[in-house]
């Protein structure tokens, strides 16, 4: 193997990894923020008794699983804007895409642990005369939150991971850059391989402590 | 919102759908193959006391698991042919990132299925007079295979699932077939709405087996 390693190109460019490091960071954290939160709206809508409410979430839940993540970017950037009406940016549709894959799979967290939580403490607060939306909100809720953390943290992760499919769309976030930084100087082999390096050091830690919280429950239980 | 849904342009290259979908299942079931076979190999590393194979099949299994598919995807294809001085197909490169990734989530598997068993098992059987190799055929083998059903269908899944990213590379799969039909007939909306249903087809049904199977499993025992 002759090859002669140089990372000259990926240094003299670094600050252009860097300013695709920032967007993959911030297209993750409000992806993440709202699928939390639309996610929630679902799981609640989950363990409804209305046939309807649960019905709509199963389908979204089971479309948004159930399609490979890129198909529903590309759907969200070129079919979307047709009933929309209007040209999405390639960044309004990453986040659209991966703030509703994303909630799907967060609903669907809400779910489980609404529903391990023991019977007894629903009657508990009804007995103490807590509406459903008190008992949800002051007695299950806080206590499922906690019993989740490790999923939440698992699917940070797996978001984390997809939103370099944003890079297809033309996001400039780091795979993005990494592809244009490879086609222009022709080193794939060097600015690919920081790529996945910085994807490395971005997500690591993350898992780390996931792992770590995992146990830390488990032994606590 | 008014829309004229036209499917005629999608009927006529009909044909080309299926050829991508046909795609779409031959690169998963041979990427799923192949991964058994890495996974089998990486999980007996894993599983070793030798720390000079426990330790880089770990850091193998860490490495694909805070990486995206898409930085092996486009590493495969575009730097590894500069290592090895020969050029790969899009289909070579996309099963080589499809296989060695799955290949790690498999390994975990395979590891985590043997782990699971508890120590009395393997006490007893010593007890009985048996060998290292004699228990593992007899007693945890045949144990812990119940247990990975679940987890390793779920891995299929979600590969299944990744190889929507082989359209990257420009493999005929049914992602890409389908941005081919777009560009002739310049309707995204019925072409990626009729890809994101062709891939829920397949997809549902494969869960569906999936929680059929899982639920069969969780009878027995």
């Amino acid at each position: 193997m002759e090859y002669t390693w140089d990372f000259g190109v990926v240094l003299a460019n670094f600050p252009v990894l860097l300013r695709g490091v920032l967007l993959t960071l911030e297209l993750w954290a409000i992806a993440l923020a709202l699928g939390l939160a639309l996610g929630l709206g679902l799981g609640l809508a989950r363990v409804s008794r209305r046939a309807w409410l649960n019905g709509t979430a199963i389908a979204y839940v089971e479309i948004f699983r159930n399609t490979p993540v890129l198909v529903q970017l590309i759907w969200f950037f070129f079919a979307f804007p047709i009933i929309l009406g209007h040209q999405l940016t390639p960044f309004a549709a990453a986040v659209l895409g991966l703030t509703l894959n994303t909630s799907a799979y967060c609903a669907e967290i809400f779910r489980g642990g609404i529903q391990s939580i023991a019977r007894g403490q629903w009657e508990g607060a009804r007995a103490l005369g807590m509406t459903y939306a008190m008992a949800m909100r002051r007695i299950v809720l806080p206590q499922v939150l906690k019993r989740m953390l490790p999923a939440f943290t698992n699917r940070g992760i797996e978001l984390a991971k997809v939103t370099s499919l944003a890079s297809v769309l033309a996001v400039h976030e780091v795979m993005y850059q990494g592809r244009l930084l490879s086609s222009t100087f022709y080193r794939p082999l060097e600015v690919l391989s920081v790529v996945a390096f910085i994807y490395f050091l971005l997500i690591y830690p993350g898992s780390y402590l996931s792992a770590r919280l995992e146990r830390r429950l488990a032994t606590r239980d | 919102m008014s829309y004229q849904w036209d499917f005629s342009g999608i009927l006529r290259y009909g044909d080309m759908l299926l050829i991508g979908l046909f795609g779409t299942v031959k690169i998963a079931v041979i990427s799923i193959v192949l991964g058994v076979v890495v996974g089998l190999l990486v999980a007996l590393l894993r599983l070793s006391s030798n720390p000079w194979a426990r330790k880089p099949a770990g850091a193998f299994i860490e490495f694909y698991r805070n990486t995206p598919p898409i930085v092996h995807f486009f590493w495969f294809f575009y730097a590894l042919p500069i290592l090895i001085c020969v050029n790969l197909d899009p289909f070579a490169a996309a099963v080589l990132a499809l296989s060695t990734q799955s290949g790690a989530f498999y390994a975990e598997v395979f590891r985590g299925g043997i782990v699971s068993i508890e120590r009395g098992q393997w006490e007893g059987a010593k007890a009985l007079g048996m060998n290292y190799q004699m228990m593992m055929r007899r007693i945890i083998v045949p144990q812990a295979l119940r247990r990975m059903v679940a987890p390793f269908v779920e891995r299929s899944f979600e590969l299944t699932k990744t190889t929507a990213l082989a359209s990257t590379l420009a493999y005929a799969e049914l992602l890409y077939q389908a941005m081919q039909v777009n560009s002739i007939t310049f309707r995204p909306m019925e072409v990626y709405t009729s890809v994101a249903v062709l891939f829920f087809v397949l997809l549902f049904t494969l869960s569906t087996l999936m929680r059929l199977v899982e639920h069969r499993l969780s009878r027995v025992g």
